[in-house]
């Protein structure tokens, strides 16, 4: 022990940062292998095996933009709030079922009022576009009431609480939500009707490789206003007075509060902003799959929010990559990597894994987010 | 504190011991010293039959005026709910039907087991404390009967299922657990042979929802088509309470199937067949179960399920078939097989548990009931030609006693038609 002298230690150095450089070596030679593996794969089913002509792989993309876009308008939600309170909202998803609900109700008022009897119309394909544009507003209205009480209710009273303690009382809101709607709408699965010009499963029909692949409008009609609510809110958080104070919080609440900012409005407006989006999204949903019931927000829920952290937790332009980038890849992945489509869950997970392994931050995620506390 | 510690322990060991009190012994023997009440004339003797003390599970008890419970296991919310509320109120008409057996009345006591194995083990556990149930006509999903199996087993409540079709069910060597439906081995092999010979298919695609009896039917099914000469192109799966197939299905549209089976139940089923005239597979023949019959399917995919096929076990019209479906019409609005292809099933089977249980019900001469419970597993097990509206039954040694196979439906102008 004393006679540790500098030769010792020099030696004892050596090793250790020796080892230190071949454990860093082991992540990117990880990547690296499972690059390989993949690349391996979509070259056996792409060249060598040839399964799927351009007509499947484009349907297949269709699919994937149109779930990626629903997915983008979730994790935006998730994204606005964790920004700012750095909590994740698990009760987000239940926000958006409870739009679909109010967008099932409005479409199925407006199919119940009767314009004329000769033929018979009703009062949602006399005036669809007027139906539609308030089975929206409607639908955007509950959602971001619900996300307004949630916070007040449920995240408002835990701010000053360790972090674990919102993430409890969401996962509770989630359940005590999802339960109320069964209880209030019944267990039944609920068909959505929708208006006679935006029939679900009607489309273009594009010739390719000798089948018709079907664009469907209600698809088309998601996609488009997925991309302008998207742009829509890029535009309130970069250009708006509210978008400079949400900024403004994320970054620091206490400047912020010190510089004037009212911090639990702000916080409000973000809830409200980020439940009318899920609403939007829900109406959407019931629009395109047709189907609502009570336990319709959970795997969309969890799928944008493991969208979210893909693109970068906190980070906007990441919670779109990654709701578009995680629809891709639950299309086409199980494809392309000639694997069963049962497991295209599990390869969103995996692929979410892998991305936080060799980038923590998400694809366009920030390095800094530690220091924000 | 010391206090406190020695109340909490007492608790504890009190609660592990009424825990672990066995189920046959508590509330069933009364004791034959009751019997001499004051210095009346001989007044009857309230003694328990011999039979109580040998049986190895021993005896349910039932003074005048009880209700002897008649269990099943059902999904009653959910989206599969119309099987369970269907099936349940077949089996309540077969209740009422039996009428009063010395003062004792009968009654079918539904909970929602989700046809889950989780739901299926919680409700068997609810069954098995409580001393009324004597059997039990279910579960009604194989899934859920898979898991309650073992616990009906160690109580002696004898299981005859209306509906679960998952042959190995019976293959598990359990004494309790009996079915009136035919396997879906047989249903499958029948499904092949009409796909190959009757409607031409040639290249055949599955789809499946995972489960115990969405994918083993599938495979059968896949099976027997490929034993007859067909060529099944692909098979995928799909997972349940999801709404988008479009992707799997852009998939197998790609292999140009003749047909599509699809081994699940309506809420996905339907979905499959309205995404399909969107992703390629227009041309293609949706093929469903039993799981995919119903007035539900239907309503789900109105004008895209022109078509459609599905499997029904709807039974010839016997006087006892036109009665019992007059009285389930007037007790409950709808007609029978309306929301599910089991009604009859339902009736069939809490019929022949009741009619097992009068027949070895003793009645001492105070006028309690008593139902030796080991006896009734084996007397349901030993059914001989009961004669129910959807066929006769006799259980072999294994627990199959059905006698019937699948007739197939189509959906022809929006409504279910006997397939030619």
């Amino acid at each position: 022990m004393n006679e540790s002298g500098p030769l010792p230690v020099a030696q004892k150095g050596d090793k250790h940062r020796k080892r230190v450089r071949i454990i860093k070596l082991l992540r990117p030679a990880l990547g690296v292998v499972v690059l390989l593996f993949i690349l391996f794969r979509m070259y056996q089913v792409l060249v060598v095996q040839h399964e799927f002509g351009p007509d499947t792989w484009t349907r297949l993309l269709i699919s994937g933009l149109i779930i990626g876009a629903v997915y983008a308008l979730i994790a935006i939600g998730y994204t606005l709030v964790y920004g700012i309170l750095f909590m994740i909202n698990f009760a987000h998803g239940e926000v958006m079922m409870f739009g679909a609900y109010a967008g099932l109700f409005t479409f199925q008022a407006f199919g119940a009022i009767k314009i004329s009897s000769v033929p018979p119309t009703s009062f949602l394909n006399a005036y669809p576009v007027i139906a539609i544009i308030l089975a929206f507003l409607i639908g955007m209205s509950i959602s971001a009431t619900l996300g307004y009480f949630l916070e007040k209710i449920a995240y408002r009273p835990l701010r000053k609480a360790p972090r674990l303690v919102p993430l409890i009382s969401a996962i509770g809101a989630s359940i005590f939500l999802q339960n109320a709607a069964q209880l209030l709408f019944s267990p039944q699965l609920r068909d959505v009707t929708n208006p006679e010009i935006l029939k679900r499963g009607e489309g273009w029909k594009i010739l390719i490789n000798g089948s018709n692949v079907v664009i469907s409008y209600t698809g088309v009609f998601t996609f488009v206003l997925s991309v302008l609510l998207l742009i829509g809110l890029y535009i309130i958080v970069r250009k708006t007075k509210l978008g400079r104070a949400m900024r403004a919080v994320a970054l620091d609440k206490n400047t912020a509060a010190l510089m004037g900012i009212d911090v639990n409005r702000t916080i409000s407006r973000t809830f409200i902003i980020s439940g009318a989006l899920a609403g939007a999204a829900g109406v959407m949903w019931g629009l395109h799959n047709g189907l609502v019931y009570y336990f319709v927000g959970f795997i969309p829920g969890i799928k944008a929010f493991t969208a979210a952290v893909l693109g970068g937790i906190g980070n906007l332009p990441g919670a779109m990559v990654g709701g578009l980038f995680l629809g891709i890849i639950e299309s086409m992945g199980p494809a392309a990597l000639g694997i069963d489509f049962q497991l295209k869950d599990v390869l969103a997970f995996v692929i979410l894994i892998i991305v936080l392994t060799f980038r923590p931050s998400g694809l366009l995620g920030e390095v800094l987010a530690e220091e924000k506390v | 504190m010391k206090s406190l510690k020695f109340f909490v322990v007492f608790t504890v060991l009190a609660l592990l011991f009424t825990a672990c009190a066995p189920k046959a012994t508590p509330t069933a023997v009364p004791v034959a010293t009751e019997a001499a009440v004051a210095t009346e004339a001989p007044a009857a003797v309230d003694e328990v039959p011999a039979v109580c003390g040998t049986d190895p599970f021993g005896c349910a008890v039932f003074a005048p005026g009880d209700v002897i419970k008649i269990g099943m296991g059902a999904p009653l919310t959910g989206g599969d709910a119309s099987f369970g509320l269907d099936i349940s109120q077949g089996a309540a008409v077969a209740a009422k039907d039996a009428g009063t057996f010395n003062g004792v009345t009968f009654e079918l006591v539904a909970e929602d087991d989700g046809g889950t194995p989780e739901g299926g083990a919680a409700v068997a556990n609810k069954f098995a404390a409580d001393q009324a149930v004597v059997a039990v006509a279910g579960h009604i999903y194989s899934g859920a009967s898979a898991a309650a199996m073992p616990i009906y087993e160690g109580v002696g409540v004898p299981m005859l299922s209306p509906s679960a079709s998952n042959p190995p069910l019976t293959e598990q060597g359990s004494k309790v657990f009996n079915r009136i439906v035919f396997t879906d081995q047989t249903s499958a092999d029948i499904t092949a042979k009409y796909l190959y010979d009757k409607l031409g298919v040639k290249k055949l695609a599955l789809i499946h929802d995972g489960q115990d009896y969405g994918k083993g039917l599938a495979e059968l099914v896949g099976a027997s088509f490929a034993a007859l000469g067909g060529e099944v192109v692909v098979e995928e799966a799909i997972t349940p309470k999801e709404t988008d197939f479009t992707a799997v299905l852009s998939v197998i549209a790609s292999k140009k199937p003749d047909a599509i089976f699809f081994g699940g139940y309506t809420s996905e089923g339907s979905i499959v067949a309205n995404q399909m005239k969107s992703t390629g597979l227009e041309n293609a023949v949706f093929f469903g179960c039993d799981g995919t019959f119903g007035a539900e399917f239907l309503t789900r995919t109105g004008a895209n399920g022109e078509g459609a096929f599905a499997v029904s076990l709807t039974p010839l019209d016997t006087p006892a078939k036109v009665a019992f479906d007059a009285a389930y019409e007037s007790a409950y609005g709808k007609k029978p097989g309306e929301l599910s292809p089991y009604t009859w099933n339902g009736y069939d089977s809490t019929a022949a548990l009741i009619d097992r249980v009068k027949a070895l019900a003793v009645v001492n001469a105070v006028g309690k009931v008593f139902v030796p419970r080991g006896a009734l597993v084996d007397a349901v097990r030993g059914l001989k030609d009961f004669v129910g509206i959807s066929g006769t039954y006799t259980c072999d040694a294994k627990g199959e006693c059905n006698a019937n196979g699948p007739l197939f439906m189509v959906i022809k102008d929006g409504a279910w038609v006997p397939a030619p």
